[in-house]
């Protein structure tokens, strides 16, 4: 059963590479919508009240099992200064959101991206989805879109992952 | 007798006038008040509310920064925070929901104080700009 389960995983590792490395004209294509058809590489979506509102009103609401937790840690405890701004955060609604993003963060949500994820960043703490190295190096043919006033800034994930919300980042659609 | 009603009356009519927040809740009132009583000061004046929201500062990380940075110079406009994201008019004439908690209310003056002014905003500050947003 789980050597079917590995066989299957690997199988699908190894249609996805297929399918990133055949379809990689989606990276400079402008408005072509790509499914990787892969989606074991997604992620299932979660939802909290708290997280929504304290952090959607101001960007993307960033899946959980995009950062480790130790990340997701270091970016509550530093919440006065989250990237110039005091979040104002009460106790009770920090220690909310900070659940809510340790349950669901890289490391327990098992999927090939969270895998990919975890593995790339190493020891390191990153502070930004960003900063993940394999992330970054899956938007390198990507990185002059994000200046686009359609996309606004690499932050904005939403903008080419239409369908991001529902944690699949498999779907993309560069705007122009 | 009569006297006296119709000195209720324009005793009523008085405080109705000079209570220029009646759009606001029995919670948001209370929050107006306590401000007041902070600063000291009876009324909170909408047109200082006004010049409050559209003044630049200096932020010490050399750009200018104002409320209408994200809100736009109209606050009945939808706005756009830093990276992007659609904010919804900050007018309550626009948008129903805007200052009906009190809590949300203070949460969002200090978030947004701070990044503006680098700063909490003062009592007269913010009950200014309430005064602003909800009679605009």
């Amino acid at each position: 059963m789980k050597t079917n389960r590995i066989r299957k995983t690997m199988i699908a590792v190894v249609l996805g590479f297929a399918l990133v490395a055949g379809t990689n004209a989606y990276a400079d294509g402008d408005d072509s919508t790509h499914d990787h058809g892969n989606h074991h590489a997604s992620y299932n979506a979660v939802e909290n009240h708290a997280y929504t509102q304290e952090c959607s009103a101001c960007h993307y609401l960033y899946l959980p099992g995009l950062l480790p937790a130790r990340s997701w840690e270091a970016l509550i405890k530093g919440s006065d200064k989250h990237f110039g701004e005091n979040l104002a955060l009460d106790e009770k609604t920090s220690a909310e959101i900070l659940g809510f993003l340790k349950s669901n963060s890289a490391e327990k949500t098992n999927t090939e991206w969270s895998m990919k994820i975890m593995k790339s960043v190493g020891s390191s703490t990153p502070e930004r989805i960003m900063d993940v190295p394999w992330i970054i190096k899956e938007h390198r043919k990507v990185k002059n879109a994000f200046k686009r006033p359609s996309v606004g800034s690499a932050s904005n994930c939403g903008a080419c992952h239409t369908r991001g919300h529902e944690g699949d980042f498999d779907t993309v659609k560069v705007p122009k | 007798m009569k006297r006296g009603l119709s000195a209720m009356i324009a005793l009523a009519a008085l405080f109705v006038s000079a209570n220029a927040y009646s759009a606001l809740n029995q919670e948001m009132n209370g929050l107006i008040e306590k401000f007041q009583k902070e600063a000291g000061i009876k009324a909170f004046s909408a047109e200082d509310g006004k010049k409050f929201f559209a003044t630049k500062r200096m932020h010490s990380k050399g750009e200018e920064r104002s409320c209408s940075t994200c809100h736009t110079a109209d606050p009945r406009q939808k706005g756009k925070t830093v990276v992007g994201k659609v904010i919804e008019p900050m007018a309550q004439s626009m948008n129903k929901e805007r200052f009906t908690d009190p809590k949300k209310v203070e949460k969002w003056l200090k978030r947004n104080c701070e990044w503006v002014l680098e700063r909490e905003c003062t009592p007269k500050e913010k009950g200014d700009f309430i005064l602003y947003m909800t009679t605009i």
